[in-house]
């Protein structure tokens, strides 16, 4: 594996041979493509492969995470991606543009963030699909999954191997900053500093798809709240809110409950509370480090002031930093310290729940939704207008499908080059 | 001067510790007994007279009468300014708020002062200690502030120190250079050529991101060398903007564009929710290793993130300050910053504050909710 520093020199050498593999590509079917991708995925998502097990065996160690989070996490969410989601996502968006000629760019520059594999590899395979060369840069918590997914498809597919190059620089040095960022389109992720920052470096004509931070949310209605047993519900957000340490996308950070009276909400955060204290028996925490450490200690006894100050609030934690509750008494939102600190707010009518949500709406991800009856649609309709990209049932934030409209984008389309072509006269 | 409201326990607290200020600020030796009974005497009214922080400490086992010592007494987050006004004192007797920077979408925190008497006894002498250590009394200096005057932001506490600096040690060509939101770097510059022509010192004041402009404003202008005995003040983090530097590197821009050596440069370390501050004890100490020190009538400690205990020597942890000046308020405040103690043989130890590195790039994709609504 190679870890070197990048250089200007480098990311030059590096964009020559992207040329030249795409030079490679001249007369290739795409379905050529399209299998050996499908391929790697289906290495990614079994467990006994190499691919897997290097994977598994190595992001605890660079990205800070528990061993046994990363096997639940991957396990999870690899589940669904499958060859043959791979194969109907490209129908779908392909057929779309029908009859457009449908091309990638040159080159494609992807800007990696955060320690989570799966977009990632979604970011690296979608401009290839295209027959668009990547360069990527790894991410500083993930030097690893584009690493791993470039040696794998060289081996598999050496052809196709030689249109991918995977570069390391740390964020601050402007020159190589500049040569990475010169190419006809750039995928970037990262937070809204980041992306602004990429903005501003690049061409006019260069063509900038961006997937910024965002959060997610769990809604649950009165439904649900007025169930006997609790802990079903609470077992599932458990899952949502302890995978990648709720430190991913589709994370929830709050939970809002639509209640007539605090009961149901004291009685979820109780069975959430006995769920999180669990799932860190199965799952434990990774180390959030001292910073984070903090944020979760003021967080908690900026919490326990209110309620001495008579405010109607409960914190529910282990004796660590592990997990926390905080039964919140209003729909104000408040810093969540993330690492499994999750705050559950109470509301008295849709409303005001909906109202609440409309404060994210421009960084809204995906929202899990249960317990509205046959008003569910209703609710998904009104999340829907507010911006999230995904509405879905508790439990399975974690477990997106490979199709799912990442920020409302489909996942090819932007990154496509378009040719009309029009019958002579 | 108006000492403090109505009530007699707090009025003699007040003057006792006035009368430490006025008399040792910064003596060889720390006064342990003097602060131990002077914290307990604060703990034990402000237990008593605000509320919500005498529910707090109760809940925790600790009353004035359960504590071993001051570093038992319950420190209250930062982050409660702003869900709860932390009186000692009747609401009616407000004198002055003092608010944390922020945007209207977010939560201000808010100090309630019945007097700033003891928040300008406190620092004035700590100023004049580790930023005008070679300032004879009643000498004045040149200073420029790189913050907005009091009479615009009339809720700052850090304009309304620096207003205090400037009535007390500042020359006639002294003032404040951020005006409307906006750095006026022209007369600014304009006043530090002139200062540089005539080989008069200047004493820069003002936020870390104010002088992130003024080393932009320079552009292609020749670098300046103010005079031997120029010296920077710079506060404050770069939280919501949209440009962040290192500490390292805005000290050795402001070294090469002003021509202020890095020993000149100092931090402030303060919050509105302290009466006092801490700095860098490069011009007070320039023999001794750079580290934070405060008054004599407070104390810091690092705590285990977890546990709240003191955390092991070397060991990095989370800043709780115990501030006398707070008499008022609440004396004992958890920041969300975390430290680290420096020893120095035969010196009084200090600390140094560890900010996150402004390029860190976060594990995941999912951001606190706090900044989304500020953004």
């Amino acid at each position: 594996m190679n870890d070197e520093r990048a250089t200007v020199a480098s990311i030059a050498a590096a964009r020559e041979r992207l040329a030249a593999g795409r030079e490679g590509l001249r007369g290739r079917s795409r379905q050529q493509t399209l299998d050996s991708l499908c391929a790697l995925l289906e290495r990614f998502r079994e467990p006994s492969s190499k691919l897997r097990e290097q994977l598994e065996a190595e992001l605890p160690g660079v990205a800070g995470f528990h061993p046994a989070t990363v096997r639940e996490g991957l396990v999870r969410a690899l589940e669904g991606y499958s060859g043959d989601a791979l194969r109907a996502l490209v129908e779908r968006e392909l057929r779309g543009v029908e009859p457009a000629i449908p091309g990638g760019f040159p080159q494609t520059s992807v800007l990696l963030a955060g320690s989570i594999p799966m977009p990632s590899i979604l970011s690296l395979l979608s401009p290839l699909l295209l027959h668009s060369p990547v360069l990527a840069k790894t991410a500083s918590r993930d030097p690893l999954t584009a690493r791993l997914f470039a040696a794998s498809l060289r081996e598999l597919d050496p052809e196709l191997g030689r249109c991918l190059e995977v570069v390391s620089f740390p964020g601050e040095d402007d020159e190589s900053t500049q040569a990475f960022l010169a190419a006809g389109c750039v995928l970037a992720s990262g937070s809204d500093e980041t992306l602004a920052a990429v903005r501003m470096r690049l061409q006019p004509a260069t063509r900038l798809v961006a997937y910024g931070h965002r959060l997610s949310l769990a809604a649950i209605g009165p439904e649900a709240l007025l169930e006997d047993d609790l802990a079903p519900l609470a077992e599932r957000l458990a899952v949502d809110v302890a995978l990648w340490d709720q430190l991913g996308c589709l994370s929830p950070v709050a939970i809002l409950c639509e209640c007539p009276n605090a009961t149901g909400v004291d009685a979820l955060a109780s069975a959430l509370a006995t769920a999180l204290a669990a799932a860190e028996e199965r799952w434990p925490r990774g180390d959030p480090g001292d910073a984070a450490r903090a944020e979760i200690r003021h967080a908690r006894e900026e919490a326990e002031m209110r309620r001495a100050a008579g405010r109607d609030v409960a914190v529910l934690s282990d004796a660590g930093s592990c997990w926390t509750v905080v039964r919140e008494e209003d729909l104000a939102w408040r810093s969540t310290p993330l690492h499994r600190f999750v705050r559950i707010h109470p509301s008295r009518d849709r409303r005001s729940l909906l109202a609440a949500i409309e404060k994210l709406a421009p960084h809204l991800a995906a929202v899990a939704v249960a317990g509205f009856g046959a008003q569910q649609s209703q609710v998904a309709e009104a999340l829907a207008r507010l911006g999230a990209s995904r509405i879905c049932a508790p439990g399975t934030l974690q477990t997106p499908p490979l199709a799912w409209h990442h920020d409302g984008q489909p996942l090819l389309l932007p990154l496509m080059r378009l040719t009309d072509l029009e019958p002579p006269l | 001067m108006k000492v403090s409201g109505a009530d007699p326990r707090r009025a003699r607290l007040d003057a006792e510790i006035l009368a430490w200020m006025k008399e040792s600020p910064f003596p060889s030796a720390p006064d342990e007994d003097r602060f131990e009974r002077l914290a307990r005497e604060v703990f034990r009214f402000q237990f008593e007279h605000c509320e919500p922080y005498g529910r707090f400490c109760r809940a925790r086992g600790a009353t004035p009468d359960s504590i071993g010592s001051w570093r038992d007494i319950p420190a209250v987050p930062t982050g409660a300014f702003k869900e709860l006004a932390l009186r000692s004192f009747p609401e009616a007797l407000e004198a002055k708020t003092f608010r944390t920077s922020g945007t209207t979408a977010a939560r201000r925190g808010e100090l309630h002062l019945d007097t700033v008497s003891l928040y300008e006894a406190s620092l004035m002498p700590t100023l004049r200690h580790f930023l005008f250590p070679d300032l004879a009394v009643g000498d004045r200096m040149l200073l420029r502030i790189l913050a907005p005057a009091p009479s615009e932001l009339p809720d700052s506490s850090l304009s309304h120190m620096f207003g205090c600096a400037l009535a007390a040690i500042g020359s006639p060509a002294s003032r404040f250079d951020v005006s409307a939101g906006n750095l006026q770097s022209e007369p600014l510059m304009a006043c530090l050529e002139a200062a540089s022509e005539r080989l008069e010192p200047v004493a820069l004041c003002g936020t870390a991101f104010a002088f992130v402009h003024l080393l932009e404003a320079f552009g292609s202008r020749s670098p300046l060398r103010l005079p031997l005995g120029s010296r920077v003040m710079e506060t404050g983090g770069f939280k919501g903007r949209t440009r962040e530097l290192s500490r390292d590197t805005l000290y050795a821009e402001i070294e090469r564009l002003l021509g202020v050596p890095q020993n000149c440069i100092l931090n402030q370390y303060g919050m509105t929710e302290l009466g006092s501050q801490f700095y860098d004890s490069v011009l007070a100490e320039p023999a001794s290793p750079r580290r934070k020190l405060g008054p004599a009538w407070t104390r810091v400690r690092i705590v285990d993130p977890e546990t709240g205990d003191d955390a092991g020597p070397e060991a990095v942890g989370a800043l709780v300050i115990h501030d006398l000046a707070n008499t008022g308020s609440v004396a004992a405040i958890l920041t969300a910053d975390l430290g680290r103690q420096i020893d120095v043989p035969g010196r009084e130890p200090g600390f140094e504050v560890l900010g996150r590195e402004p390029d860190a790039e976060a594990r995941g994709c999912s951001i606190a909710a706090e900044l989304m609504i500020a953004t």
